[in-house]
């Protein structure tokens, strides 16, 4: 059996030699053209005129194309098709596609870039939250989840306290940039390979911009160097724009985004900024709270939308609040639309919640801790959610109270606060958050998979999925599930490119369901071919044997052989069954379907059961501040998941750290600054930090609970992608908790907590201590 | 002279002569060799995805380190050898370090993996005995955005498997030497307008910048191929000086700091370990070591930021600086070096063959600070240095030296006079930021805002009194590792 091993990554010894091969690794191909565009360099404007003679006498250009120059659409948006593949007049913000340039070399590009002459009427920009809700700009309307009624309970608690929660955007920060090439097919056709997450989307853009019928275009994903969220809809432009040079040369055309570009063109996590009002009990209970989410949308509707139903199905995160009212508003703003990254408007939800319980807990004097044990969810009662779902087989109890014990977290906090006591040049904080994530899209008719599984005469296995690989593991997952289902080895198994001719209308790699959905629906393929290999095996194998009749139901596929349990000494090997099978004229291919089961969701009521079933966890960090220059060390992390039955611990494993060290990252140093004329600044390395080596937390202690209960997953597994991101939450309040020591009342602080907003906080609050 | 470059790609030779020289060497892998298993992606020496092993020789041998290829130029790396990570199997084997991140699910997505093995290859050449820091250290170059690193260090402590031979075993160094030391003396490449020249002695580099005023040296050039990458620098004369004899030393004479014009910053970070902490302390700060070990502190020092890492130790300690050229030497203090943003007191034609840097003494206290949004491989928001003797609390020849707040490295005199032969005490600490910055002009920009600087200007201060005077040793947070 393979699956609960830690077999390695299938693509490991590729990426080790250096041999797997990335979109922008493909040799070049004959006659092959390289696209760039020329973006807007304002933020918000009316282009008056656009000179390109200059432009297009650039050696090396072969063709500059704008707006006008599409023949079917040019909008489009997986939500709301409200976003120009190139800025028809009006420019949003700084880096939209305004003229696509295809060249000869990357060098003709660039000079053409320069040779663009523009006239741009400027225009009002709106950049922040405050002054989209001041000018009524808004994406979609103001959405509400409601139980109970808050207003009420508030007034009627012994304590009120409010305030506003801001967090910042994130670069998803992929080290592979984003990438297409696309190549021209006869009558029209056109094949792409695109780093996508969502070959489909990409499919349908291309086939609504270039006005061809879906059938027409394929789009190809091998593998992408990383994605988490931000090659979800957003791989789009680049594959399009590609497969709009093909369309109109008949050439190759690539296209690859340097870092900086990158990072200028595509949208983020939403920077969120959410007011918040709860009322509480003496015990710290919480009676009613009543919450208004505004995220920043950029200037185009992209996942924003779904991205706030997400945070407001958070907002409530591991803490049953009986009266409750959850609001959320996107803003459009004149900035790069703001897209999927790992967690989908999860973390800010659940980081509001925590921010809240933070400040109870200080209100009251008590330790955190017990108020997120006080409040967290029941498992037979107190466990209905705001939208209507039950939290089944709620392992949240368990989860805090074994953390609390093996992190040692009592006895830690003590001695944390008598540190800051003594200490006169440096300041601890500790904190344990819980996550409590929902797995499935909310979107629900995005819940299905389709698998391809085909067998050959030798017993080796392909298998097609519109998974697509981005480093999670999905393909090793899969795989194992497939070796399991037919009894083979795993290098019999062979997971196959992914490519929309062979999976059609698939849904993105997204949302934690990869494994989930896509392995749903290769293990049902591989059900179907077992059973016709059976029938068949069942023949063979009772052969000439004396009084045993033909049995499908004794048949055994294990490690690559074949038997019948009533006589297991004859065997056949899984290629002879197969062999035999094709000469019986029996079917070796099978596709395989699977739809998330008993979820439903109602759009216009937010109410539902959107989700399968919930990833769980909790975190407990600990951390140091130097007083003076705010700078932040992260001492010691322990978390503890409730991930069901791990299909791959040493895949898992990885998961949790990789999304905790990331999710770190959005809590600490990740801070996207932009000029007061909205250009990003920190668009690379240099000025944008993600979390380093040295940055993992210098006592890390991962680990998971043992849960069978999650039968309606495949293989009793949890979703792991996105929820361990949330975990890193305690970071952050456990530098709140620093800044609430020192200051002795609640401290407001911004996320990221960078060292400068440590600092000047720390400096706010002598300086207030002072006069 | 030589008007083509020589070196050995995974064990083959390689001519390369006219444009190609100028190509950075990750384009020429990538683009020329089809060797894309090294990665571009922020053209910066940042991420360390494009890393690469150098082999340079030394004594008959060849002495591997890891350098970022992006921002390398093929005509820097005439006389070596380069090794890539498709140059690590043997034949269908794994290496140790590329068999261990196999085992221990140290690549997720692969595109940093790359560069994460060529980097663990040099630990795993380097050392026997592999400490979790000493991974980590080895590996501060090198981003990841999937792992969370604890794979890649668990990888890096377990390189126990796979075909286990070291590079030197792969690519037995003698031959490869010896065939790159018959192309000695001066080498010359033109190419489209374009020239690269590597003398081969002082005299020669003095008479080529004579001659050539605008060219630019080119040694480390970790900054110099960002500015190419990213600001489209594109200068038609190139010169470095790596043939130069007796330029890379590093010594301590009577108590004098020496190191040479074109000592790197890793010869440096290793020299330092032990006999000088304070500065050794920054160095390992300073980049990540793919940057020291390319990058020199010369070309720190001319590049003329006003918040390298090494300056203000070098202005708390009176460096100076020996310059040549063909009109003679010259030696100037590093205090009056500046004129302004990156303006030098440098000749046309001169150059820095020498640092001196006289060191404190036992007695003394020295403390560098750097403030960055990420300790590691972050350029800074603010720098400072502070010298002084401490007699009990008594305090004489202070020195303080800030980076980040004005347009050059600052020395602060009010603040020091304030502090000079006065017993130290928090009041007089406070006082003495309050001084410090009404001697400092800082900007806001994209690493922090004028404010923070102003903040960081005295909270320094007290930072040096609450650790080094009232709190003594155990107060100190220096972020240790």
């Amino acid at each position: 059996m393979f699956v609960g091993k830690d077999v390695p990554h299938d693509s490991a010894r590729g990426h080790v030699s250096g041999e797997s091969l990335y979109v922008d690794d493909l040799p070049r191909l004959a006659n092959e053209l390289q696209v760039g565009f020329w973006w807007s360099p304002i933020a918000h404007g009316r282009i008056r005129a656009l000179d390109l003679e200059v432009a297009r006498r650039v050696p090396g250009v072969v063709a500059l194309y704008t707006h006008a120059d599409i023949e079917g659409g040019n909008l489009f948006g997986p939500i709301f098709q409200d976003e120009p593949l190139l800025a028809p007049g009006v420019v949003s913000y700084v880096g939209q596609p305004v003229v696509v340039i295809a060249a000869e070399t990357r060098e003709a590009i660039e000079l053409a870039r320069k040779a663009i002459v523009a006239d741009i009427e400027a225009l009002t920009p709106i950049f922040t939250i405050d002054e989209a809700i001041a000018a009524g700009s808004f994406i979609g309307t103001r959405r509400t989840i409601r139980r109970g009624d808050a207003d009420a309970a508030i007034a009627a608690a012994p304590h009120v306290l409010e305030g506003v929660f801001r967090s910042g955007g994130q670069d998803q920060f992929y080290l592979e940039s984003q990438a297409a090439i696309a190549m021209p097919d006869e009558h029209g056709a056109i094949a792409v390979h695109s780093s996508t997450q969502n070959p489909t989307e990409v499919q349908d853009v291309i086939a609504d911009v270039l006005g061809v019928p879906l059938s027409q275009v394929i789009v190809v994903a091998k593998r992408m160097g990383g994605g988490f969220g931000g090659k979800e809809c957003q791989a789009t432009h680049p594959a399009t724009i590609a497969a709009l040079v093909a369309h109109k040369t008949r050439r190759p055309a690539r296209i690859a985004y340097t870092k900086d570009e990158d990072m200028v063109v595509t949208g983020h996590r939403h920077p969120f900024q959410n007011r918040y009002r709860v009322g509480f009990d003496d015990s710290g209970r919480i009676v009613g709270m009543w919450v208004d989410f505004h995220s920043d949308g950029g200037a185009f509707a992209d996942l924003s939308t779904a991205i706030m139903a997400r945070a407001m199905c958070h907002a409530e995160n591991a803490y049953y609040i009986h009266d409750i009212d959850i609001n959320g508003t996107v803003c459009r703003t004149n900035s790069a639309p703001n897209t999927a990254m790992r967690g989908f408007g999860g973390p800010q939800g659940v980081a509001t919640m925590e921010c809240i319980v933070e400040e109870i807990a200080t209100k009251l004097g008590r330790d955190p801790f017990e108020i997120r044990r006080l409040n967290c969810y029941g498992i037979d009662d107190r466990n209905t959610t705001p939208y209507g779902a039950v939290v089944e087989n709620n392992t949240l109890p368990r989860i805090f109270d074994e953390l609390a014990a093996s992190s040692d977290y009592r006895r830690r906090r003590e001695d944390v606060l008598r540190f800051n006591l003594e200490s006169k040049t440096r300041l601890r904080g500790i904190a344990l958050t819980p996550v409590k994530f929902g797995i499935s899209f909310n979107t629900t008719f995005l819940n299905q998979a389709n698998a391809l599984v085909n067998i050959y005469r030798d017993g080796t296995v392909q298998v097609s999925t519109g998974a697509t690989e981005m480093g999670q593991g999905v393909n090793t997952k899969i795989a194992q599930m497939v070796a399991d289902e037919l009894g083979v080895d795993l290098p019999s198994v062979r997971m196959m490119i992914t490519s929309t001719e062979k999976n059609n209308n698939t849904s993105a790699t997204a949302a934690s369901t990869g494994s989930d959905i896509n392995g749903g629906a290769a293990i049902d393929a591989c059900r179907k071919l077992r059973a016709r290999l059976a029938d068949c095996a069942a023949s063979l194998l009772s052969e000439g044997e004396e009084g045993l009749a033909p049995s499908v139901e004794s048949i055994v596929f294990r490690e690559g052989v074949v038997f019948d349990s009533r006589r297991p000494a004859k065997t056949m090997s899984f290629g002879e069954l197969a062999h035999a099978a094709h000469r019986q004229r029996v079917s070796l291919g099978e596709r395989g379907y699977y739809a998330t089961p008993l979820i439903h969701w109602d759009i216009e009521k937010f109410a539902g059961r959107p989700f399968l079933y919930y990833t769980i966890g909790a975190a407990v960090s600990e951390v140091e501040i130097d007083r003076f220059t705010g700078m932040l060390r992260v001492l010691r992390s322990d978390l503890l998941m409730d991930i069901g039955r791990s299909i791959n611990p040493g895949i898992d494993r990885g998961q949790i750290t990789g999304a905790f060290v990331q999710g770190m990252g959005w809590c600490t140093t990740e801070e996207l600054r932009y000029s007061d004329a909205g250009e990003l600044l920190t668009h690379s390395p240099t000025t944008y930090k993600i979390p380093n080596i040295q940055d993992l937390p210098e006592v890390f202690n991962v680990a998971w609970i043992d849960n069978d209960t999650n039968t309606v997953n495949v293989k009793g597994s949890k979703a792991v992608g996105e929820p361990p991101l949330l975990l890193a939450i305690s970071v952050w309040a456990a530098v709140k908790q620093a800044l609430t020591s020192f200051a002795g009342r609640a401290v407001v602080l911004r996320l990221p907590a960078t060292n400068e907003e440590i600092a000047m906080r720390l400096a706010a609050i002598e300086s207030a201590t002072k006069s | 002279m030589r008007d083509h470059l020589e070196l050995f790609l995974n064990g083959q030779s390689e001519r390369i002569a006219g444009a190609d020289a100028f190509r950075t060497v990750a384009n020429w892998l990538r683009e020329f060799r089809g060797a894309t298993g090294t990665k571009t992606v922020c053209e910066e020496g940042d991420c360390g995805a494009c890393t690469v092993l150098v082999g340079t020789p030394r004594a008959g041998s060849l002495d591997y380190k890891p350098i970022n290829s992006c921002i390398q130029f093929l005509f820097q790396l005439d006389g070596t050898h380069l090794v890539t990570v498709e140059g690590l199997k043997l034949g269908d084997q794994l290496s140790a370090v590329q068999q261990s991140m196999v085992d221990h699910q140290g690549s997720q997505c692969g595109y940093c993996t790359p560069g994460f093995v060529v980097a663990m290859s040099a630990l795993h050449e380097s050392a026997p005995g592999i400490t979790e820091r000493a991974a980590r250290e080895a590996l501060t170059g090198n981003l990841c955005r999937c792992t969370g690193y604890e794979p890649i260090i668990k990888a890096a402590l377990d390189m126990t498997r796979g075909h286990g031979k070291r590079i030197e075993e792969l690519y037995p160094s003698r031959p490869i030497a010896a065939a790159l030391g018959k192309g000695a003396g001066s080498v010359r490449v033109e190419a489209a307008g374009r020239t690269f020249f590597a003398p081969s002695t002082l005299d020669e580099a003095l008479a080529f910048l004579a001659e050539q005023p605008g060219a630019v040296i080119v040694q480390g050039g970790t900054d110099f191929g960002v500015q190419c990458n990213k600001r489209g620098l594109r200068p038609d004369v190139m010169l470095t000086l790596s043939r130069v004899e007796g330029l890379d030393g590093i010594s301590v004479e009577n108590g004098t700091l020496v190191v040479g014009g074109r000592t790197t910053l890793g010869s440096l970070e290793a020299f330092t370990r032990g006999s000088v902490p304070s500065l050794h302390g920054i160095l390992c700060l300073f980049g990540s070591p793919q940057i020291r070990n390319a990058g020199t502190l010369a070309g720190n020092i001319a590049n003329a930021s006003p918040i390298a890492d090494t300056l203000p130790f070098l202005f708390v300690c009176g460096a100076e600086l020996e310059l040549a050229s063909s009109r003679g030497h010259r030696v100037v203090g590093i205090n009056s070096f500046y004129k302004g943003y990156k303006k030098l007191d440098l000749a046309p034609g001169e150059m820095i063959t020498r640092v001196r840097i006289p060191l404190p003494g036992e007695e003394e206290t020295v403390r560098l600070y750097k403030v960055s949004k990420r300790r590691d491989l972050d350029i800074s928001t603010f720098t400072a240095a502070i010298r002084m003797t401490l007699d009990g609390r008594r305090m004489s020849g202070v020195s303080l030296a800030y980076g980040g707040v004005a347009p050059v490295v600052l020395r602060l005199p009010k603040t020091e006079a304030l502090l000079e032969g006065r017993e130290a005490s928090e009041a007089l600490f406070r006082e003495a930021g309050e001084v410090a910055r009404t001697e400092i002009a800082p900007i806001s920009d994209v690493r922090g805002s004028k404010e923070f600087r102003t903040l960081l200007a005295s909270n320094v201060l007290m930072k040096f009194f609450h650790e080094e005077i009232a709190g003594g040793p155990a107060a100190r947070n220096t972020g240790a590792r």
